[in-house]
């Protein structure tokens, strides 16, 4: 029998006729983001935390694997753990805050209590005769999430087990948190204090296709290109890096599989410095531990999409950001100043300062983008044809054969590179077939049964 | 506590309460007129303004140099900076820039020495934004640092904590 799905057309992908297309529908459509929250986010790999966040036995922060409510901590013993945040007796969140360190959780409604490892460790007036005699049989502890994994103390989950390892599922996009991770003398990442939390009425997928978008940067962001230029012209050059002569001037992606990108650009002379390079110590011995080649990517201006909720931006600063869809046209988003531990403490505060001054909604580059979101998620709702949105980059004829994929040791499932305006599109290609595939198996499934 | 009169004139230090007072309300206007420039030139050269972040749920950041805030400036030329970039029409945040009211009260005025005045005060800033005809409250305290320079007073510092900050899209210095 042939099944209609909802998901029919939403995906117009023809490689041989360089053609892609994205449904409007695919960002407005209810019954499509509640499939995307079942059989994506709440079935694959998903980024939830670092390890330099709960760095003590007792830690733990508490956050969302899509719709669910989980607590990542770790145990006596140091192991950590991830936990449905929901009270085995009649579903209580156990844990309300959002970090903190006990050796405990007691639920407020009715007393149970659990460890740091998740076990029930007490069911309130038990002994007193009143519970079916199996009850002493039934699983109490908290419930462990499927799959749990960390990459360089960058932890991700699973509700589901039917996903590969995570460093399978990270491939060579591995290679580009270890830029970011290597920029630190002992190799760990940690997340710069102070929350930043904002929402905009907008589909994820926004989000998802901005962070891989350098096209919108110089319309988008005009006004703040216009001080950028404005601070050059006034003499600051802290931090400014200048790629090698006989470097070829452009802009490239390279698709990995399930879902992941990352684009990244080669400027002769970037528009502004990097906390990396503001501390000429600390710049010294990176290139002293990862040689040349390595510390030229790691200057570069690199932006990574791990499918489906994680974007780490290296520009001035470090972003990383994490997306909690909330509706079809609404996201909520969490940023974080990521900071290689152990950086001089000027470095930190260039790293700070440039930040704030990009990302974030009172930053004076991402406010934009979340307004533009907007206006797309206002456009979408037009019952139009396809956008031709995706297509850009498909007849890259600018294109060059470059070194950039032997120098860095890896092979993406697709690469693009052109001059510096370049801004492909096709680096979208692999989160919205990840994005496909993993709606089709689910599906598939469903129609099977 | 030295005297205080009935006019709000402290004798011993010679601080005018009423007029420094004053000075948080016609911020405020300044604002919600759009009077950009004149709302900059409340502030010295060289203040500080800071919209620090929160820890968790019951601490707020309390160093900008090794922790994220919102906002932190350190001179009038950074907002002016965010004033041109919103002038600019080349922002989308600002296109078109939403209506705004502020409200402050519970101001309490505390003399520091001859020249410097600390107050704390309670604002509502309500945002209606014509675009999407969506309106949002942002509400916290302020902590400003008040100097009193060429027989009038300027702001040296403020510190604007938002209380709700799960923040819907953007936030800027006209709507804190
Ligand atoms: S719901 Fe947790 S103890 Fe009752
Ligand atoms: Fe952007």
């Amino acid at each position: 029998m042939n099944v209609h799905t909802p998901l029919d057309g939403l995906i117009d992908d023809r490689p041989s006729d360089k053609a892609f297309h994205v449904s409007r529908s695919a960002f407005t459509d209810p019954d499509i983001f509640d499939l995307e929250m079942k059989h994506i986010f709440e079935a694959t790999w998903s980024f939830v935390g670092l390890e330099t966040q709960i760095p003590r036995p007792h830690d733990y922060i508490t956050t969302f694997i899509g719709r669910q409510p989980v607590l990542l901590m770790r145990d006596g013993e140091g192991n950590i753990g991830c936990f449905l945040n929901t009270c085995r007796h009649r579903a209580t969140m156990v844990c309300p805050f959002k970090r903190g360190r006990q050796k405990f959780h007691v639920c407020r409604y009715h007393g149970w209590a659990y460890d740091s490892a998740g076990r029930n460790i007490s069911v309130t007036d038990k002994d007193d005769g009143q519970y079916p005699a199996d009850f002493d049989n039934a699983d109490r502890n908290l419930f462990p999430v499927a799959r749990l994994e960390s990459y360089r103390g960058l932890i991700f989950a699973s509700l589901s087990a039917d996903v590969p390892s995570l460093s399978d599922y990270l491939g060579d996009a591995r290679a580009f948190i270890d830029l970011v991770a290597d920029q630190s003398p002992v190799g760990q990442l940690e997340f710069v204090p102070g929350d930043i939390t904002y929402t905009f009425d907008a589909n994820w997928k926004l989000q998802f296709e901005n962070g891989l978008d350098y096209y919108h940067f110089n319309s988008t962001h005009s006004s703040y290109v216009d001080i950028l230029a404005q601070r050059t012209k006034s003499g600051d050059a802290t931090g400014f890096t200048s790629e090698r002569a006989d470097e070829v001037e452009g802009q490239g992606s390279f698709n990995f599989s399930n879902g992941h990108a990352v684009n990244w650009s080669i400027k002769r002379q970037m528009r502004y410095g990097r906390a990396l390079a503001s501390d000429p110590d600390g710049l010294a011995e990176v290139k002293a531990r990862v040689g040349d080649t390595r510390l030229k990517w790691m200057l570069r201006q690199r932006n990574l999409t791990i499918f489906p909720n994680l974007q780490i931006i290296d520009i001035s600063s470090a972003q990383l950001r994490t997306w909690r869809p909330l509706s079809a046209d609404k996201t909520e988003m969490t940023s974080h100043c990521l900071a290689p531990v152990g950086e001089s403490p000027a470095a930190r505060r260039f790293r700070i300062r440039a930040y704030e001054d990009f990302f974030n909604p009172s930053g004076l580059a991402t406010s934009d983008d979340n307004v533009m979101y907007e206006f797309c998620q206002t456009g979408y709702a037009a019952q139009a044809g396809d956008t031709l949105g995706h297509l850009r980059g498909l007849d890259p004829g600018i294109g060059l054969p470059g070194d950039h994929v032997s120098e860095l040791g890896i092979s993406p499932v697709d690469y693009a590179f052109g001059k510096p305006g370049f801004g492909g599109e096709t680096n979208f290609h692999s989160g919205y077939r990840e994005w496909r595939r993993l709606l089709q198996h689910a599906t598939g499934e469903a129609a099977d049964a | 506590m030295p005297d205080q009169k009935a006019d709000g004139r402290r004798f011993e230090t010679g601080h005018n309460h009423a007029e420094a007072e004053k000075l948080l309300f016609d911020e405020a206007q300044h604002l919600d007129d759009k009077e950009w420039g004149a709302w900059a030139e409340l502030y010295e050269a060289d203040a500080e303004y800071w919209v620090p972040s929160w820890l968790d749920e019951y601490e707020l950041v309390t160093d900008p140099d090794t922790q994220v805030s919102y906002i932190y400036h350190t001179s009038r030329a950074q907002l002016q900076e965010r004033i041109g970039r919103i002038q600019s029409r080349k922002s989308i945040t600002a296109l078109p820039l939403p209506r705004t009211l502020h409200m402050i009260s519970n101001v309490v005025l505390t003399d520091i020495d001859d020249r410097n005045i600390d107050a704390r005060s309670c604002w509502t800033t309500h945002v209606f934004d014509p675009r999407t005809r969506r309106q949002h409250l942002h509400f916290g305290t302020y902590r400003h640092r008040l100097i009193l320079s060429d027989g009038r007073y300027r702001i040296a510092r403020k510190k604007i904590i938002i209380m709700n900050d799960c923040i819907p899209t953007v936030v800027d210095f006209y709507s804190i």
